[in-house]
This record gives C-alpha cells, sequence and structure tokens, in this order.
C-alpha cells in the first residue's frame, strides 16, 4: 500500500503494531543476553518502555503525527528501562522533535525524522558503542534518507529502512567482540529490527498478528484512576509555565433517563468531541449509565455545565494544576492540595511538599535485597530503589525517587551497568540538581557512599564518589542460565559462575568451589577489606566459611559478613 | 635573665616522665563518673582510667580548670620561680574545652603585673602535648621568650595530626563530634579518619572500611607531608598499646625518625574518642636539615 503522506491515525497503527510485534517476541530478545547470567532482559525492557510509550499514545485520538510521536516520545521518556530502553526513548524523542507541531509529514520527513532519532540518541549517551541498538539505528535511517530521494512513499522507505535494519543487525557481532564470541546478534538492535517490522506491516494493511496484543479503547472505568495518575507523572517534564490548561477536573455524570424533559440523550462521540475544544488530557470512560470524565480544562464551569445536560454530577474534583505542578513534578502521584504549597524551584529556604525543609542532599541507591537495602540506608541512602538484575528501575521510577528525598541536590547509584542510563535520563530530567555516580555493583555503590561528603559540592561528591568506587573489585556469584563459552570457560547450564568485575573466571557444579576459586582470584597481599554479602540461596554458614578460609590464607585482611538477602546472587564480595 | 615557665593542661597527655625534668607546670581537668571527680593524670590515670570506663553504668563527663585554680598555678610558679618569672601557657583547642578561657580569666583576676602569655594551641592531646614538650627544651636550652614563642608558633603551624576512633559513639555523646556528625553509624566496618581543622575543631579527613586501610591513609597522608625529611613522631593511642608499637614500628621503616613517642591518651581525651582511639602526630625536625 502506497502512503504519500503520514498522519497522526497511520503512525499511531505503526506503533501498535510495532509494540505487538516487539511484545511477541520480546522473550526471543531476552534470550540474547550476552552473559550467561540472569540479568537485566534487554527484551523485557524494551517491552515495558515500548508499552509505556503505547499506553500514552492510546489514551486519545490523535489526528497529527506531531501529537501522536509526542505522546509516544512522553511515554517512552517516563517509561524507559534498561540501556536499551533508554537509547529507544531517546530515538522517538528526536523523531518527535523533528515533526513537531506537523498534522501530516512526506516520505522525506520520515525519514529525516528517524535520522533526527539518531543524532539525539548518539548525543545522550556519553560512549556510544558501535554494535549496539545505536548502529542498527543509525545505518537504517541513513538508508531512510537515501530512499527518500528515490521514492516519495513511506512504505518503500520503511521497507528499505527495514532491510538495512536487519543487514547492519547480522554484521553486529563484527563490530562488537563480545558478541562474536557468544555467537548471536545485539539484543536491542534486534529489538528495533521487531518495532521496524510492525511498522511496515501497519503501512502495507496488514492484521496484527495477535489481537490481544493491541491497547482497545474504551478502557474498564476502573482504570480510569490508573490512567488518570500516569497522566499527571508524565507531565513531570513540563515546567509549570507550559500548563495551558490550569484546573484538573474530574467528575461522574449519572445518567438520566433520555425521556426526561431537561437532560440530552448522551452520545459518547458528539460529547468527546465537544470537550476535546475545552482541554486535553480529555478521559471519557462509559459504561450503561454512568460516565467518567477527566479533563484539563481552563474553565471548569463551563465543561461541568455542558455536562450537566446529560445527567446529574458526582464526585467532582477540581485541582489548580498551576499550584500542584511542583509536587507532580517532584513525583506526587495524585492530586493533593496540601501538596500545592510546594516550591518548585525551591532555594536554600525551600520546603518539601511535607512542610519539612529540605535536605541537603538526597542519596538514592538502586538494590535488590533487604539486606542490601539495610546497609546502603546505613551509609546514608535516603531511598532505596528497588530492582537489581532482572527488574530494571525505570527513569520514572528514579524521577520518583528523587522527589521522594525531599533534598535540594540529589545523587543516584544505579549499582548496575544496566541502570545506568536511566538513572542519567532521570537526572537530566529532573527540576531539583542531580547526579549519577555510575556505579555498576552493589560493591561500587558501598565504596562510593563512604566517600561521600557532606559538606562538599554536588560536582566534587560525584567525583570523588566516582574515583572511590573504581577502587574497589566486585565478585559476584550465580547460576548460568545456558550452556556456552567464555573465554576459557566452559559453562554449563546450572553452574555457579563466579565473576570478577563482569567478567566470568569460574564455573562449577558446586557453589562453594565456585565462590572460593572467585575469592583466590580477588584476594591478594594488597588486600585490606573484604565484604561478603550472602543473598537468598545462601546461607550465614557458607558466608563464614568462606571467611574462615581468607583468614587462614591472609590473616591480616580484616572480612566482614553481612546478610544482603538478594535474589539470583548467592554472593556478593567486596574486595578492597 | 627572666626565668621562663612553660605551663599547660592535663589533656596535653604529657607523660610524668617528661614533665618533671623539664619542668613543665601542668593544670589539670577533671573527669566525673557521677558524683565521684577525678583530677586527670593526678588522682587517676590512663590505665585505671580505662578500666573503670568499661565497668561503668554513667557515661564520665569532663570539666575545665577554674579560673581559680588557675590563678593558684600562677602563685605557685611566681613563689618558686620569682615575680620576675615569665609564663607561657599551651592549652587544649578552645574549641572543645573552655580550659584556655579559664586560664585568661584567671590571668585577669591576677593583683600585680606578671608576664603571662596564653596560647589556644587548636590542638588536642600529645599535639599541643609535644609543643609544650619542645618549648621546655627550648627554655633549657637557654632561648630568649620571644624565641620560644616563634618556636611554639611554628610548630602549632607545622604539625600533623590524623586519628581514627574505634566508634564516633564518645565524640557523639561528649558533643565533641564537630563536622565529624555526617560519618555516624553504619553497618560496614566504617573507620573515620579525623583531623584538628585550623580553628581546633574534630573535623572528619576521610572515612574508610576497616582499620588496616585507614592506618594505609593515615600514613599515606604522613607521607605526603614528610616526604623525605626527618621528622619527630608520637603515636597516640586509647588503650591500644600493642597496636600502638607497632605501628610505631611500623613508622620508623617508612619515615626518617629523629625522635618518637608512643603516649597514652589520658582520661580526659579518652572520655571523648572512647577506647581504641589511635593518632599520629608529627612535624619535620628542621634542626636536622
Amino acid at each position: 500500500m502506497i502512503h504519500k503522506l503520514l498522519g497522526g491515525e497511520l503512525f499511531s497503527q505503526m506503533v501498535y503494531q510495532g509494540a505487538s510485534h516487539l511484545k511477541h517476541h520480546a522473550k526471543t530478545v531476552d534470550s540474547l543476553n550476552v552473559f550467561p547470567v540472569p540479568d537485566g532482559d534487554t527484551g523485557t525492557n524494551m517491552n515495558l518502555t515500548f508499552s509505556s510509550g503505547v499506553d500514552e499514545l492510546a489514551r486519545q485520538p490523535h489526528e497529527g503525527v506531531g501529537d501522536a510521536a509526542s505522546a509516544l516520545a512522553k511515554g517512552l521518556l517516563m517509561g524507559a528501562r534498561g540501556n536499551s530502553g533508554v537509547i529507544l526513548s531517546q530515538l522517538f524523542r528526536g523523531f518527535y522533535k523533528a515533526v513537531n507541531g506537523k498534522k501530516v509529514i512526506s516520505a522525506r520527513q520520515f525519514a529525516e525524522a528517524l535520522k533526527a532519532g539518531v543524532d539525539t540518541a548518539y548525543q545522550a549517551v556519553m560512549k556510544p558503542v558501535e554494535g549496539t541498538i545505536l548502529t542498527v539505528a543509525r545505518e537504517a535511517a541513513e538508508m531512510a534518507v537515501r530512499a527518500a530521494r528515490t521514492s516519495d512513499d513511506v512504505t518503500y522507505v520503511m521497507e528499505k529502512t527495514l532491510k538495512q535494519a536487519r543487514e547492519t543487525l547480522r554484521r553486529t557481532p563484527e563490530m562488537l567482540p563480545v558478541l562474536k564470541e557468544v555467537g548471536v546478534v545485539d539484543s536491542g538492535g534486534q529489538g528495533l529490527v521487531f518495532i521496524y517490522e510492525g511498522f511496515l506491516r501497519a503501512l502495507k494493511g496488514e492484521e496484527v498478528s495477535s489481537q490481544d496484543q493491541q491497547p482497545q479503547k474504551p478502557v474498564d472505568p476502573q482504570e480510569l484512576d490508573r490512567l488518570v495518575s500516569e497522566e499527571h507523572r508524565a507531565q513531570a517534564h513540563l515546567k509549570t509555565e507550559e500548563i495551558t490548561y490550569g484546573y484538573c477536573t474530574e467528575f461522574m455524570i449519572w445518567l438520566t433517563n433520555s425521556t426526561e424533559p431537561d437532560k440530552k440523550p448522551f452520545v459518547e462521540s458528539l460529547f468527546r468531541t465537544h470537550l476535546d475544544g475545552m482541554g486535553d488530557s480529555l478521559l471519557v470512560v462509559t459504561d450503561d449509565e454512568v460516565v467518567k470524565v477527566h479533563i484539563h480544562a481552563e474553565n471548569p464551569g463551563e465543561v461541568l455545565n455542558y455536562a450537566q445536560q446529560f445527567g446529574s454530577l458526582h464526585r467532582i474534583k477540581i485541582d489548580n494544576m498551576r499550584e500542584q505542578h511542583a509536587a507532580i513534578v517532584q513525583g506526587g502521584t495524585s492530586h493533593r492540595p496540601e501538596a500545592a504549597e510546594a516550591n518548585p524551584h525551591a532555594d536554600g529556604n525551600g520546603q518539601a511538599p511535607t512542610g519539612k525543609p529540605l535536605k541537603p542532599y538526597g542519596i538514592i541507591a538502586a538494590a535488590a535485597g533487604t539486606g542490601i537495602a539495610d546497609v546502603f540506608r546505613s551509609l546514608g541512602v535516603h531511598v532505596v530503589v528497588e530492582g537489581g538484575q532482572t527488574m530494571n528501575p525505570s527513569t520514572e521510577d528514579f524521577m520518583k525517587a528523587i522527589a521522594e528525598c525531599e533534598a535540594k541536590q540529589v545523587i543516584i547509584l544505579p549499582n548496575n551497568s544496566n541502570i545506568i542510563m536511566a538513572a542519567q535520563q532521570a537526572a537530566s530530567l529532573s527540576e531539583i540538581p542531580a547526579g549519577v555516580v555510575p556505579t555498576k555493583s552493589v560493591p561500587q555503590g558501598m565504596a562510593a557512599l563512604v566517600a561521600f561528603n557532606g559538606g562538599a559540592d554536588l560536582e566534587s561528591n560525584l567525583l570523588a564518589m566516582g574515583e572511590a568506587s573504581k577502587q574497589v573489585k566486585t565478585g559476584m556469584v550465580t547460576h548460568a542460565v545456558r550452556d556456552t563459552q567464555m573465554g576459557d570457560v566452559q559453562i554449563k547450564e546450572g553452574d555457579f559462575i563466579g565473576l570478577a568485575d563482569g567478567t566470568i573466571v569460574t564455573a562449577e557444579r558446586e557453589l562453594m568451589k565456585s565462590a572460593e576459586g572467585l575469592l583466590k582470584m580477588l584476594v591478594d597481599e594488597e588486600t585490606e577489606i573484604v565484604t561478603i554479602l550472602y543473598g537468598e540461596d545462601a546461607t550465614k554458614e557458607q558466608a563464614e566459611e568462606l571467611q574462615a578460609l581468607l583468614a587462614d590464607v591472609y590473616p591480616d585482611v580484616e572480612v566482614e559478613v553481612l546478610p544482603g538477602g538478594q535474589p539470583l546472587y548467592p554472593f556478593i564480595i567486596s574486595v578492597e | 635573665m627572666k626565668p621562663i615557665v612553660i605551663l599547660t593542661d592535663s589533656a596535653a597527655d604529657i607523660g610524668e616522665s617528661y614533665r618533671q625534668p623539664l619542668g613543665i607546670e601542668m593544670v589539670p581537668l577533671k573527669v566525673m563518673f557521677g558524683e565521684d571527680s577525678y583530677l586527670d593524670g593526678v588522682t587517676i590515670r590512663a590505665e585505671d582510667f580505662y578500666v573503670k570506663l568499661k565497668n561503668s553504668a554513667v557515661v564520665p563527663t569532663t570539666s575545665q580548670p577554674s579560673p581559680a585554680e588557675f590563678a593558684e598555678k600562677y602563685k605557685e610558679i611566681v613563689d618558686r620561680h620569682g615575680s620576675d618569672v615569665q609564663i607561657i601557657g599551651i592549652f587544649l583547642s578552645a574549641v572543645l574545652s573552655g580550659t584556655y578561657q579559664s586560664a585568661v580569666i584567671a590571668k585577669s583576676m591576677l593583683d600585680g603585673d606578671i608576664d603571662i602569655t596564653l596560647i589556644d594551641s587548636r590542638k588536642a592531646s600529645f599535639a599541643h602535648g609535644i609543643v609544650a614538650v619542645e618549648a621546655a627544651r627550648a627554655v633549657q636550652a637557654g632561648k630568649s621568650k620571644q624565641q620560644v614563642l616563634d618556636l611554639i608558633a611554628r610548630l602549632l603551624d607545622e604539625i600533623q595530626v590524623y586519628f581514627m576512633v574505634d566508634t564516633l559513639e564518645y565524640l557523639q555523646k561528649g558533643g565533641r563530634i564537630g563536622k565529624a556528625s555526617a560519618l555516624l553509624g553504619s553497618l560496614l566496618n566504617i573507620k573515620p579518619i579525623l583531623t584538628l581543622d585550623s580553628s581546633g575543631t574534630v573535623a572528619p579527613f576521610e572515612r574508610v572500611r576497616g582499620s588496616k586501610k585507614a592506618l594505609n591513609r593515615m600514613l599515606e597522608e604522613l607521607k605526603a607531608y614528610a616526604k623525605e625529611d626527618p621528622v619527630k613522631v608520637a603515636v597516640v593511642h586509647a588503650d591500644s598499646r600493642d597496636a600502638a608499637s607497632a605501628l610505631m614500628e611500623r613508622i620508623k621503616t617508612e619515615f626518617r625518625v629523629t625522635e618518637s613517642f608512643v603516649t597514652d591518651i589520658g582520661p580526659v581525651i579518652g572520655t571523648h574518642a572512647g577506647p581504641g582511639t589511635m593518632g599520629c602526630v608529627m612535624f619535620r625536625d628542621l634542626q636536622q636539615t
């Protein structure tokens, strides 16, 4: 099917199909994980990220492609989790900026928007690595631009784009040695190819593979509250002065029998169209007798007057959003009048929404395991964001945590290489000054915290903490999720593998053997202190066995044993 | 020539074996276990104090000498050395204790014209103790008052102090924690390395994991100060003589040490730092260069 112009509705269809296709293949993408460890799964992360974009998009029909792309970008940005998710969100942020305000775009504009997305993503990533989703997106977008010179058909351009994306994906093992070693293509790149495949299907008018994938309207009435709260969180990156419609208006209409003389019959589509002209963020959920309405309007009175023609009004709630916005920016998820006093540009005398004075510093750490969370809190962490190996927290999770800190400035410790980018994205979106110490492990996070100095400024702290985090060696023991060969180590599924600073150095059938082998690699004469955090799948006795072993070989080294409670990793070991 | 007398407080932690032969005069602070009051270094010594501290249900407190006690000491010195005596007093950091304040008030209470110079060392324990020792040696060597004062000023400027406490609990209880408060409490074995800043306040220098690392960091910092110059060095400790001696042995192999002291942290400083505290005091021995 030839499309000379791409509008909001068709673009939305592309996104729905892309999402559906990606969701369908999320497990395939997960299986492309380079390391055979139960780690942050790319497919799951990309799927959750993209779903968040789709939810935002599906909230209302978008006539213009600019509006649709804007909604998608907004949803992606807040839902971004995992490094591939963050890059994905940046690709579509750039796309949205290129088509902003446009009702329809040509094939050439579409290609250029893809290219703009790539540029944005490259800028967002501090050290772009070739052979990843970035390369796939870049080469595909370059091909799109070339294709758009010879054809004005969006479908043709998408076809060429997808073809190039597949080709580049096939070559990723040549660009990234670790992929070649394991014999897989890049997982993030594969995820993008699935999205593009969905795009093309929509353009060709093909049916969705499975019907359950596409978000359908109307939404379940119970969903309204959830939608509303998400809507508001999603606005956290708006500036207060950017709010056009100042009052969040929510109410229910109990539809009266249309035979009553003074009431009009209710027709949802007409009702919707009329309200659309009064504001934005419109949500209308109808069942037989009740209509739930949510709208951001500048004149809530007019909205209510209009609605009253169809029945009686109930549960009316009107909030001034310009006052409230501060609270939302700081993570307030509901309309709490008491939060309205907060000052979004809190300065030295600023107060938290709770009325307490802002702390000079707030520290956030991502961690899985109650013991590890306790250790972090005891080191001065204010908010522990649940998440680690398999559950990667999203940008939005970090945004909420930043607000929860109630601090003038915030430091984030992601403690996992796959969480760093979502944390950085949150820090850059935050109105409160925030910085990320790019810690890749729990031990690095602990070392960084020890170096924290409450009297120093944010910049110096980030520097000193980053430096300190590099002085520690990290050992982790987990089980292999599949057979593979890493360097000289032959690994069978179910083996306990020991990772020294991310490199697999031991693979044993027995946990303790693997842990001992790992310790031998990490500890030497120079070692001063070793901390062993035992997880859900190890016992205190086992950890103490390792402690005794170390005491025999290196009597000088101090060894601490602490319950970490982390899942999947029986031991996390810090060596300094 | 007019006689010169060096006066200090018991918080200087100068052992009697140094004080007596050098003629250093000392005014004791007080340590109270509940109702029981002791004169620091006079009616209670370090070794008895730490035993008592371990067994005591109450947390000891300390208090400065009263102005009257200082006035009495001044008179005693005048009686012994004559009215032309020149007294030079070197006292515990005024931020940490009112001792210096008492000495100053006592001076204003005196009738007649006695030459008294009072110095807030902005240091504590043997960090100002060692300055009193060096000053007394200069007096014995026949230096003039001005020469002695110049020496004291130079030493106070030169002296490096780093110490680590086993726990910040004692500093906190005694309210002497100053800027170190951010370092409190943790599930990990964290050793705060502390120092005294230019105002004489206890200040955090760095916090590290474990005492081995803490000692390494302290020595690293002292090495950066001393470089290859000869140094005089003191290791001060609260009830940790073996560890202190071991540390001194190590320092002797890593530094050019011209004189070394291993000194007990006395009851008053011990009340606030707590058992297990270990510190290094160092200055370059410029006479040797």
